[in-house]
């Protein structure tokens, strides 16, 4: 394998595939990167087995050359030492030449680094793509969704399933759920794709998160393709994997009340600026529950009461409130992560008693909805 | 450091045939626990196993190729399915087996097929057998779990039982003996370090150590102190023998080296010269062998037995050797 290619362009494919490499692998050959040159371009690859993902720089872009493949071939080269070199370059192009089998040599102006690779057989074999599963959605929403679905997922290891986020494709409409098992998020999106394909996988929260650090917020399609064991986020350049999680999601349709007992319907900033200086004095209790109850004509009260610290009463106007009277408990950090997770400004919570879960939604959108269970107090 | 399918039906006949029984008809266990003493092969098998289940084109159905990616990639530990838990430190934190269970809770990166090795199972901690019970109790399909151990005594019932046991044999001393020659022991000393010990680390180790050379030449000349001049023995005792030989465990693999010696007469006498372990002394040997009877030889080793008795029994050693000394100079005048 030899190509030169321009140290601007490798710099930013190396960032981009290192943040998939951890030092902290079993597997040897994880900490490195896998180079790939072949007719059409320079292929890298960074992967923690969890996620993979693949840089792709063209031979050509916008008629500038950036790689000169002058011989095909692969290599896996230590991505610690690896990235340093290429950072602390001195010229702007960079020749890399694999000499005997593994020996790589790194040229840049006048300096030489000589580096020992790896086989690149050796590295996972990522699985291959096929196009007809794809289904596209611009970038920024796919940002939002996981944004709006990815904060509600189990951190607790006993359930390995709801560490994740369930994905569900029907009917052309891409439904994502998180939950907890104390509360749940969901987000809907219709997408432009007339492939009715269905699909059914849950995806790791940690790499979702990751994915949505490497997007950036544009308005670009990202092709998503789902396979038996991974699932691929493709932009322009970009081939993001994550493996999926095993097993079956629970059947979440049922929690999601359908009748409503109590509804009020509330500006966002307000609201949350109340919960939030509420729990200030719940924080220091362990279980940080704040109290809502409706109060005469169109407002509520928001209190808290922490016996050794002290208690905290604020009332807040609301659009309107219907129903029947009610007295809630619910924790304030669940309800502070949904409002934050919510668009719009005035958000309607539905209320079936106060023993039975509520939702959050904005007012006038399905899209979206944020499901709490309450906690007992009263 | 890896070995092929026929090298290690050499060294574990029985558990290869259940092995290749068992791929043949397809019956593969979720859990193996091999159980085995140091040295017997478990992780090798254990990594074979793994090239049988991940080989893309197994030789008549079931042996490895060793040529294929697969196969390549499992013996330098590259596999991405595969998981290996060795102890951190003295013993298997829970923590290591959470971590299984996460990599467990995902699916697999290139194949539906996952498979775990854990080395030295009886050193997990009693939080990290509890967790891996839940674990092996509910096997994912497509998942294996190969355990090793030297003390299955030491695991949880309730994971033994979720197991299928695979006991391995010990070395044969022939076989180990083969083994050390290859790692570079002189010819001449491996039969002896064969015998003595049943685990191929302690024998190599036997082989680079200075006192156990020592030990050697202290124990052949007590022999000879015997046979020429029965009253130097018990000078000899004081002079060499007491300073050497410690600790219990050293007294005992001195009696061993002592056994061995009568153990050679015998055989020389017999005719047996390729049992000879003692090579370097052997010349020497096989004229001390004309001077005594087949009788004689044996009254002397069921001395040497019953001093190993009675030192794991806490006799005190000094007056075990001078009692034993005595008894191997049964016969021969006091004056």
């Amino acid at each position: 394998m030899r190509f030169v290619i321009q140290r601007d362009y490798l710099l930013q494919s190396v960032q981009d595939v290192m943040k998939a490499v951890t030092s902290r692998t079993t597997i040897p050959i994880l900490t490195g990167i896998k180079i790939v040159a072949t007719e059409d371009g320079v292929t890298l690859t960074g992967s923690d087995s969890d996620i993979s993902i693949e840089s792709f720089i063209p031979r050509v872009e916008d008629d500038k050359e950036i790689v000169e493949i002058k011989q095909t071939g692969a290599i896996v080269l230590q991505a610690k030492f690896f990235s340093e070199i290429v950072r602390k370059l001195p010229t702007s192009t960079v020749e890399i030449d694999v000499e005997n089998h593994l020996q790589t040599v790194i040229r840049s102006g006048k300096s030489e680094f000589n580096l020992n690779g790896l086989d690149a057989e050796e590295y996972p074999h990522l699985p291959q793509i096929s196009e007809e599963n794809a289904f596209r959605i611009p970038t920024d929403l796919l940002k939002a969704l996981i944004r709006q679905t990815v904060f509600a997922v189990s951190t607790s290891e006993t359930r390995p399933i709801l560490t994740g986020v369930n994905w569900k494709v029907e009917n052309s409409e891409l439904i994502c759920i998180a939950t907890d098992s104390h509360r749940l998020a969901l987000r809907k999106a219709r997408l432009e794709t007339e492939a009715d394909g269905k699909h059914n996988v849950v995806i790791p929260g940690k790499s979702l998160t990751e994915l949505s650090k490497i997007l950036d917020d544009t308005a670009a399609m990202v092709d998503i393709v789902v396979t038996e064991n991974q699932v691929l986020f493709k932009t322009k350049h970009l081939l993001f994997f994550s493996r999926l999680l095993e097993g079956n999601y629970p059947d979440t349709a049922r929690l999601i009340p359908n009748e409503r007992k109590t509804d009020v319907v509330v500006n966002t900033k307000e609201f949350l600026h109340a919960i939030d200086r509420a729990s200030l004095l719940a924080r220091e209790g362990k279980n940080n529950v704040v109290k809502f109850s409706t109060i005469d004509g169109n407002s509520i009260e928001i209190s808290s009461n922490t016996p050794e610290i002290g208690k905290v009463v604020e009332e807040i106007q609301t659009q309107s409130v219907e129903g029947e009277e009610l007295k809630i408990s619910f924790s304030a950090k669940y309800m502070m992560d949904a409002l934050k997770a919510l668009e719009g400004s005035e958000i309607q919570i539905s209320f079936t008693g106060a023993m039975r879960p509520f939702v959050i939604r904005p007012l006038n959108d399905e899209a979206i909805l944020q499901l709490i269970l309450p906690v007992r107090t009263y | 450091m890896t070995k092929s399918w026929e090298e290690l039906e050499e060294l574990q006949p029985t558990v290869l045939k259940m092995l290749r029984n068992s791929l043949l008809k397809e019956r593969v266990a979720h859990a193996y626990l091999y159980e085995g003493m140091r040295g017997t092969g478990k992780k090798e098998i254990g990594s074979l196993m793994a090239k049988c289940i991940f080989c893309l084109s197994p030789i008549e159905g079931y042996k490895p190729c060793e040529t294929c990616l697969n196969c390549k990639r499992i013996n330098n530990g590259n596999h991405p399915d595969i998981h290996l838990v060795e102890p951190d430190g003295l013993s298997i934190k829970k923590a290591q087996i959470h971590a299984l269970q996460g990599e467990f809770a995902k699916t697999g990166v290139e194949s539906k097929k996952k498979l775990y090795m854990i080395v030295h199972a009886d050193r997990m901690t009693t939080n990290a057998a509890n967790s891996l019970l839940k674990f092996l109790e509910e096997p994912h399909p497509g998942t294996m779990a190969i355990l090793m151990t030297e003390q299955a005594q030491q695991i949880l019932p309730t994971i033994l039982s979720r197991c299928q046991i695979i006991g391995f044999t010990p070395l044969s001393p022939k076989n180990l003996e083969k083994q050390l020659v290859e790692q570079g022991v002189n010819p001449e000393a491996a039969p002896l370090f064969a015998q003595l010990t049943n685990n191929f680390e302690e024998a190599l180790e036997f082989s680079q150590n200075d006192w156990f050379a020592q030990a050697q030449k202290i124990v052949v000349k007590l022999y000879e102190v015997l046979k020429k001049n029965s009253l130097e023995a018990m000078v000899t005792l004081q002079e060499n023998w007491f300073g050497h030989f410690k600790e219990k465990e050293q007294i005992d693999r001195g009696l061993d080296l002592f056994l061995l010696i009568f153990k050679d007469l015998l055989y020389i006498q017999l005719g047996k010269n390729d049992q000879i372990v003692n090579l370097s002394e052997r010349s020497r040997l096989e004229q001390y062998a004309l001077q005594t009877t087949g009788r004689r030889l044996t009254e002397q080793m069921a001395a040497i037995l019953e001093a190993k008795r009675k030192l794991h029994a806490n006799m005190n050693p000094q007056l075990l050797m001078e009692e034993l000394v005595l008894k191997l100079q049964e016969g021969s005048s006091l004056v």
